[in-house]
């Protein structure tokens, strides 16, 4: 293998690849990156048997060829070099790649790229096709309240609706909740459901900042997920399993709906937060009408056992009784960090029962927490 | 204004609390605490075998050599605790001000109560006096102006004792004391003291503060203090618990996983209820091992959640375990959670499963056991091996 190609080019190549490298394997060959040449483009590929990235930087092909290089040394490497163009060149019978830029060499010994495990991609059926922005707003809107703990593997997963018209992101982790939908311009003809690994759409959001839109085949038989963008496809396995019913968690009715400024409520959460952090992040809600119908307050309150406490009061729309309810600051913080409207709303029953933020006036977003219990 | 402090301490305890239960060790020499085979220390002994020189936290082995005619019982744990609490609550309606110091011992500040309950001698004898009428446990009563000579004040009257040390008698009382008697004088400062011929509380007097400072450094402001009955040391009521633990030294070295495991998951179940009853959760969890060769270590973890369900607390004590145990034989094991939220703080599931369940299940458990005792119920896997078991179990402040 002998080829060329623009040092910047290889750089954002290898941090694309970089996530999907195993850290902790037993196969030694996973922390490497496999290069190999297809026409006239370098192919970057990494996997960690959940995830696999394959990247395409143009480049000069002189000589067809393939070989793995350990990821972090080459990484590092090349982040390191100031010059334009790299030149790499394998010297096959040792498995050294030699790398040259500018004044710069290096002699980095490989692993032969048979010993690789291929990453496949279908590309026979017809695909799902979903606008980058949109799949990035649903990702961002679920992906954060899956579990990240192994201990339910499906809640670690973010369910996967598809169907004709629309498709439906949900994931939870047992204190919280998050379904989105949206429409969808050519959705599959029958509808279909999937569990994808939440760390994989995270992946997906990085890399797909520059595209229009995502390419998504499922390959049921082989229980994967593919997503294709310009020069980089993205595989996943599924996580096996059935996701637990979350339409009967969100709650049908409430007594209070709480209507404040976005913006504020986060920042008196973020406050709170900061109080909250030795007691277990309770953040205390208060919610009180003002006696003129239809307004009100909403205080927001963190008590640190040793070091104080903080209460931060704000305007609100205030519909039905007067409510005293606890949440994991770090909860709240995180779902109100993702509604991106003006104005949101908190619908509560009582202090037991899970509470419901939906952004006011714009977009199908539901997002559910849990109480904390706590002595009054 | 002098202030009127007394210090209450159930005789023998643990002996007599079992003596209540079963009447006829009532004036045996009696023994509670582990096997002789093993390890077993002697966790209480009723007066008739500290006659014969047995003490707490002797060797069993010792004191059964000591006393051979003994009759040694297994501590109950849980049920010693009903009484303690109690006797607690009695205690309470004299005055708000108590301490609780251990499960048998604690102080009251009886100050300006005299107008309601008359003079801190004719409370302490009341209290005496119902404590073995209403519970049928013996006490001693200690009372002075303050909690470090009522406390002497009250072990010099064991058993059954009430002694009272006027206000302005305090150095005359303790001046014939040995100075072992004194709080923070253990055994080597004891032994120092001697070498300067100090053998007497009133020996210790009549040093001046600068010089037991030059020999002592900050210590010796305490030794001079004490010497002369001076303390100012509040009895703080809410003296806030900051952790719970258990420990357990094993009958014999132990290697088996599974009984390890086991020890560890009934202690988890004593401090999630310990936790529960208190009405207070934790966020850390901390597991102690001491090996054979006396090498002690403590490890701990911060719970994403703060909880007062046992298996959260096993399961994070034997993650620590498989981490840090390097199999070497064990003679110790200590399970503790710390990071208390007395105001809750209970993260809800909303799937019923997992933790709320098993919080649900604790609770009703809580429940049987509240009504039948402690030993009604128990997991399977710790059927005939309750915390009262033959591997001595401690109960740490």
């Amino acid at each position: 293998m002998k080829v060329s190609c623009m040092q910047a080019n290889l750089a954002r190549g290898l941090s694309v690849v970089g996530r999907a490298v195993a850290t902790r394997s037993t196969l030694p060959v996973l922390s490497n990156i496999l290069l190999s040449t297809e026409e006239s483009r370098l192919k970057l590929s990494a996997t960690n048997l959940e995830i696999g990235i394959n990247c395409w930087i143009p480049a000069k092909v002189e000589r067809e060829g393939a070989t793995t290089i350990p990821a972090r040394l080459l990484s590092d490497f090349v982040n390191s070099l100031s010059g334009e163009k790299v030149d790499m060149e394998l010297i096959a019978r040792t498995q050294t790649l030699h790398v040259r830029c500018d004044r710069s060499e290096a002699n980095i010994k490989g692993i032969d790229a048979q010993e690789y495990p291929l990453i496949l991609v279908p590309d026979e059926d017809e695909p799902i096709r979903i606008g980058t922005d949109e799949l990035q707003q649903m990702i961002d809107r679920v992906a954060f309240a899956a579990a990240t703990d192994e201990s339910r593997p499906v809640l670690t997963g973010v369910q996967a609706e598809l169907g004709p018209e629309s498709f439906t992101f949900a994931a939870a982790d047992s204190y919280r909740l998050s379904v989105s939908s949206m429409p969808l311009d050519r959705g599959p003809e029958t509808q279909m459901s999937v569990i994808i690994p939440a760390r994989a759409l995270q992946e997906l959001r990085r890399i797909s900042s520059d595209e229009d839109s995502v390419e998504v085949r499922v390959a049921g038989n082989r229980n994967q997920i593919f997503f294709h963008l310009d020069s980089v496809d993205l595989v996943s396995q599924l996580v096996e399993g059935s996701f637990p019913d979350y339409k009967q968690i969100i709650p049908q009715s409430h007594n209070t709906r709480t209507v404040v400024s976005t913006g504020e409520f986060l920042k008196a959460v973020r406050i709170a937060a900061i109080f909250a952090r030795d007691s277990a992040n309770i953040c205390q809600i208060h919610v009180a009408p003002n006696g003129t119908a239809g307004y009100g307050r909403l205080i927001v309150s963190a008590t640190s056992q040793e070091h104080g406490d903080n209460v931060s009061e704000l305007d609100a729309r205030v519909e039905g009784p007067p409510i005293d309810i606890a949440f994991n600051a770090r909860y709240l913080q995180e779902a109100l960090g993702v509604i991106d409207t003006a104005e949101v709303a908190l619908e509560t029953r009582d202090p037991t029962n899970p509470g419901v933020i939906r952004p006011v006036g714009g977009g199908d977003f539901t997002h559910i927490i849990m109480p904390m219990q706590v002595a009054r | 204004m002098n202030r009127q402090i007394v210090h209450v301490d159930l005789d023998a305890f643990f002996a007599s609390v079992e003596c209540l239960l079963n009447p006829s060790l009532v004036g045996k020499p009696l023994l509670v605490g582990g096997a002789p085979g093993g390890r077993g220390v002697v966790s209480a002994a009723s007066y008739e075998a500290r006659a014969r020189g047995v003490r707490s936290a002797m060797p069993m082995a010792q004191a059964l050599r000591l006393c051979p005619e003994a009759v040694r019982v297994p501590p109950r744990h849980g049920t010693y605790g009903h009484y303690s609490r109690a006797v607690m609550a009695l205690l309470a309606e004299y005055t708000p001000v108590v301490e609780q110091v251990s499960i048998d011992e604690a102080f009251l500040d009886l100050s300006g109560t005299e107008g309601l309950h008359g003079p801190a001698e004719d409370v302490a004898r009341a209290i005496q006096g119902r404590v073995q009428a209403e519970h049928g446990l013996p006490c001693s009563l200690g009372v002075a102006t303050n909690k470090l000579v009522a406390k002497i004040a009250c072990s010099q009257g064991k058993p059954r004792g009430l002694v009272v040390v006027p206000p302005g008698g305090e150095a005359a009382f303790l001046a014939p004391l040995s100075i072992e008697s004194l709080w923070g004088v253990g055994e080597a400062t004891g032994k120092r003291l001697r070498a300067l011929g100090i053998d007497t509380v009133g020996d210790l007097a009549s040093w001046t503060e600068a010089s037991l400072r030059s020999l002592f450094g900050e210590a010796g402001t305490q030794l001079f203090r004490a010497a002369h009955g001076i303390d100012e040391s509040p009895v703080s009521p809410d003296r806030e618990r900051r952790s719970y633990s258990h420990e357990r030294t094993f009958a014999s070295d132990e290697s088996d996983v599974a009984h390890v495991r086991r020890t560890i998951l009934a202690m988890s179940d004593d401090l999630a209820a310990q936790l529960r009853r208190d009405g207070t959760v934790a966020q850390t969890v901390r597991l102690k091992l001491r090996s054979r060769d006396f090498t002690t270590y403590t490890r701990q973890v911060r719970l994403e959640h703060p909880t007062d369900v046992a298996d959260e607390i096993c399961s994070a004590a034997t993650a620590l375990l498989e981490e840090n145990w390097d199999r070497r034989s064990l003679r110790l094991v200590g399970v503790g959670v710390t990071d208390l939220l007395g105001h809750g703080g209970i993260q809800l599931s909303m799937f019923d499963e997992g933790v709320q369940r098993q919080r649900r299940l604790s609770q009703a458990l809580d429940g049987i056991r509240a009504r039948y005792g402690h030993e009604a119920i128990t997991r399977a896997s710790l059927a005939g091996n309750h915390s009262g078991g033959e591997d001595d179990l401690e109960d740490e402040p």
